[in-house]
């Protein structure tokens, strides 16, 4: 979810949403992933293509590589994007279009601690939108911005099949749950403290 | 009861080969591969009447057969784990706790529909279960259960590779789960032809839920009856059911097919928290319609489910109590779908937000009674979707209008603050 309601206004009442999303988000965003990787980065890019060698043996693993990139960078830079498209050898625009479908890769450099909260309907029932409220307070930005320490951002997502832990969310790929909003601050501490 | 898929979670380390093998572990698959015909082991799994745990209930057995019978080779074996259903986490259990019971069952499958070739396909958040399933694997070809000559016949040869999503609900679609394994965008694509003959790559291909096919070795060992008589009425064999939302235990069971919604509730679940009351629940997932607690007795089944005007689903069941709004909990679900659409056809990638655009309507206190005729028109419009997901996506909210019509209502007459979100 790109927009919460609140984003919408009229007189001063929250507005239902326009008709076409598709339209709303072109004016709103910039093109992400168009950015070039800095230069003190690109020592990593040797690294990648190293990576990628095995991949060339199985086909159909542009997941994977874009795995390796973003595991290297935080993010996938159009660099890998170019690199994967040469090593693989499949079409840049695929490769774009797999980065672009799948929720877990990020076009834009991301903190090292990425928290996924649930929304759905387990979790909300059981108090996720007063967690996700813990983590916007104690973190000091809304959801979907880096912490001014740059350590965090919280991404709302759906269900994360941790339904028996709600609310749940993950830490980069650790599970916890169910988490109170008197848990946040410690949690937060914890993962600070390398033992998240 | 006996159980059949959830036997071992009780075990120390049950994920470990060691573990699985004292409690009878690929005793089944060597027996198949001693004294059974593939032919045996498709007869076997559809007089069993075991059927598709990842929610369109397809006889399993005739599927193996369908891909068997396809000429084209290599065939497929492809286990589905991209459990991404709101209210579902049935099949991540299995794979943290028992995936060697997967695999095996993925196995007899490639036995069966004489595949040579498999993927093992988990959704990207499993963290826990990429660790599991790929020591699993590696566990298994060390015991000379997967690769070239398996158990000593030199004529059967399985070829796995693990493989994870990268978070997309659409890709649990089996048409869409080839295109993600393929390397591309996980769009659906047009069925027929249907996997059997055209899947991965092409090719002849038996997909399988987790839960499908970790049945199948206990129907090897214990028979075709046996399995069949687990399940209550005309339903085959057991279902995990697991409990979420405004519950007081929210956890995994594994019971007959077909056992009452109030028995899986209130037995297991412990109904709903102190001083509440039930106000409904979803049988299976957020592409269920919710039902009201008059039809707590209603067989947890597929075909009952559909006389009601839902489905049964995978089997995650979502309670409500009084302090629920099913206004809210529709819009949840819009949201859900609206976020998911693939966008790659129209009727669902417009249809979704307008779903979503229409429960806000009447949650900000701006709707009518219009907007209710208007969402039986949208999802009828909607079933001019191309996969599931589109003729899904509109059923919870419009079987919300149909059951708590009055919720609905109330909210559009004024007198219903917006529910927090
Ligand atoms: C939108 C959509 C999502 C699906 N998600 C899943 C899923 O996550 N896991 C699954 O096993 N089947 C899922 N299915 C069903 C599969 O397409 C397919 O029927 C199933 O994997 C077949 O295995 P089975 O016969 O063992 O159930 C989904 C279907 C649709 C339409
Ligand atoms: S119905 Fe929805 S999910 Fe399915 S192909 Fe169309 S847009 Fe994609
Ligand atoms: S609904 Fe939150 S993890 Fe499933």
């Amino acid at each position: 979810m790109l927009n919460s309601p609140a984003n919408f206004q009229v007189n001063g009442r929250a507005a239902a949403r326009p008709y076409c999303m598709a339209i709303h988000h072109t004016e709103l965003e910039t093109p992400p992933g168009r950015e070039p990787l800095p230069e003190a980065e690109r020592p990593k890019l040797d690294t990648l293509r190293e990576r990628l060698q095995p991949l060339k043996e199985l086909p159909g693993s542009s997941i994977e590589a874009l795995y390796a990139a973003q595991e290297l960078f935080s993010y996938v830079p159009p660099e890998a994007i170019t690199m994967i498209a040469e090593e693989l050898k499949i079409p840049e625009s695929q490769v774009f279009g797999v980065a672009t479908f799948y929720t877990m890769f990020s076009l834009e450099p991301q903190p090292p601690n990425v928290l996924r909260v649930c929304r759905d309907l387990s979790c909300h029932l059981a108090g996720a939108p007063k967690l996700i409220g813990a983590l916007e307070q104690e973190l000091g930005v809304p959801r979907g911005h880096a912490s001014p320490d740059g350590q965090f951002i919280v991404k709302v997502v759906s269900c994360l099949g941790l339904c028996d832990m709600q609310p749940a969310m993950l830490v980069n790929l650790d599970q916890h749950g169910p988490v109170m909003p008197d848990d946040v601050p410690n949690l937060l501490d914890d993962i600070r403290n390398g033992a998240g | 009861m006996e159980l059949v898929v959830t036997r071992n979670f009780g075990n120390p380390k049950p994920w470990t080969l060691a573990s699985y093998r004292e409690s009878g572990g690929y005793e089944a698959l060597e027996r198949v591969l001693k004294e059974m015909s593939p032919e045996d082991v498709t007869e076997l799994i559809k007089a069993s009447n075991l059927t598709g745990r990842g929610g369109a209930f397809f006889p399993t057995g005739l599927k193996w057969e369908f891909v068997r019978k396809d000429p084209k080779t290599p065939r497929y074996v492809v286990v589905n784990a991209d459990e991404s259903e709101p209210g579902t986490y049935v099949n991540r259990l299995s794979l943290e706790l028992d995936p060697h019971m997967t695999i095996e069952g993925m196995i007899i499958a490639a036995y069966a529909s004489n595949a040579e070739r498999g993927y093992f396909y988990i959704r990207g958040e499993y963290g826990l279960s990429h660790e599991r399933v790929k020591a699993a694997l590696r566990e298994a070809y060390d015991a000379g259960f997967l690769g070239q000559g398996i158990c000593g016949r030199d004529d059967f040869n399985l070829e796995v590779e693990f493989r994870r999503g990268a978070g997309a609900y659409i890709v649990g679609e089996e048409t869409a789960l080839f295109n993600s394994l393929e390397g591309k965008r996980g769009n659906p694509r047009f069925k027929p032809p249907f996997p059997t003959n055209f899947g991965v790559w092409g090719l002849p291909t038996a997909i399988n839920n987790v839960e499908t096919l970790a049945a199948a070795p206990a129907i090897v060992m214990k028979g075709a009856e046996w399995f069949k008589d687990l399940g209550i009425g005309d339903a085959a064999g057991t279902k995990m059911y697991c409990l979420s939302g405004n519950v007081v235990n929210p956890v995994c069971v594994e019971l007959p097919l077909g056992v009452s919604a109030r028995e899986v509730i209130m037995d297991h679940g412990g109904g709903v928290p102190e001083g509440r009351t039930l106000k409904g629940f979803k049988p299976g997932g957020a592409s269920s319609a919710p039902l009201t607690p008059a039809e707590l007795d209603a067989p947890l089944e597929p075909k009952s489910m559909a006389e009601l005007g839902t489905i049964m689903g995978t089997g995650g069941v979502v309670v409500f109590d009084d302090t629920a709004c099913m206004v809210d909990v529709a819009y949840r679900d819009a949201l859900f779908f609206e976020d998911e659409s693939c966008g790659f056809c129209i009727p669902c990638r417009e249809g979704t937000p307008n779903l979503v655009q229409i429960c806000e309507r009447i949650l900000h206190g701006q709707g009518t009674m219009d907007d209710l005729d208007l969402l039986e028109e949208l999802g009828a419009s909607m079933m001019a979707s191309f996969c599931g997901l589109g003729h899904f996506a509109h059923q919870p909210v419009r079987g919300a209008v149909s059951r708590f019509r009055e919720e609905f209502e109330a909210y559009i007459h004024g007198g219903h603050r917006r529910a927090e979100t």
